[in-house]
């Protein structure tokens, strides 16, 4: 492995360990003000709900292509995770935060199981057929891209699947 | 990731998030959100803990139904590590009540 990649994790493990550090950093960060946020309201009860998970983990399928991890400014693809996906055949290619404990139980960033539990309670109406997973860390040129191609294209899907709401988790 | 949940909403979805970097989420302003002061990589808690994994996911659902102002950041009160409401087996129908925006 490329000695940057160790240098990465290494930071990613100092910032787990201490959260001050990323809010110093964060602070230091102009980002732009993407001004008020959107609004729709939940179109029916839960209980009638089709809900599909986004996260921002870099979990991806064994076998799909994993995240760029050498572009220092990320990487703004997302990959699709069927609900049906035996979960291990799930993996995380993030180099930015310390997974150790989602490798060994992905719930923690993209509750699936959970998710299913939730519908078989009828707590919800149904889990989504299909799920997206992008990988959290985007600068840059990868930004607009984010914008204006991968992030409508995702929402565009979810709205052909026939999606009431999303729950997004970060990493 | 703030971004990814505005653009899912304005193409008409409503859309909830966890955070676990409120300065982040303040900053890009998703629809709704709850913060959890939790270690990254951990946004519904441990690993195989599954009533905690459950209760924070159910948290997130029912901020679709009770948050009616855009830009609401709401602050989760569980500790990291430690006992909460989900313990022994906590039924989830119900606690809805408990969680108002």
């Amino acid at each position: 492995m490329k000695l940057h990649r160790w240098r990465n994790r290494l930071f990613a493990l100092l910032f787990s360990r201490f959260p001050g550090l990323t809010r110093r950093w964060l602070k230091r960060q102009r980002l732009h003000d993407y001004g008020p946020p959107p609004w729709v309201p939940l179109p029916k009860p839960l209980s009638a709900c089709t809900i599909a998970l986004v996260t921002t983990a870099g979990v991806h399928r064994r076998g799909d292509e994993p995240f760029d991890m050498a572009d220092k400014e990320g990487d703004p693809s997302y990959r699709v995770i069927p609900r049906h996906t035996p979960r291990d055949r799930l993996r995380i290619t993030h180099d930015y935060y310390d997974h150790r404990d989602a490798d060994m139980d992905v719930n923690i960033v993209l509750p699936l199981d959970r998710l299913q539990e939730l519908a078989d309670d009828q707590l919800i109406g149904e889990v989504a057929p299909c799920h997206y997973s992008f990988m959290g860390h985007i600068d840059g040129r990868h930004v607009p891209r984010l914008l204006t191609e991968t992030a409508p294209e995702v929402a565009r899907r979810l709205r052909r699947e026939g999606v009431d709401a999303v729950v997004l988790t970060p990493a | 990731m703030g971004l990814v949940a505005r653009e899912i909403e304005r193409q008409g979805i409503a859309t909830v998030s966890l955070s676990i970097q409120r300065e982040l989420t303040e900053k890009t302003r998703p629809p709704r959100a709850l913060f959890l002061r939790w270690p990254y990589g951990h946004p519904l808690g441990e690993p195989f803990k599954v009533a905690q994994q459950r209760w924070v996911l159910w948290d997130a659902l029912q901020a679709l139904v009770t948050v009616r102002a855009p830009g609401t950041i709401l602050d989760l009160p569980y500790p990291w590590r430690k006992p909460g409401p989900w313990e022994g087996g906590g039924e989830l129908r119900g606690k809805s009540e408990k969680l108002k925006a």
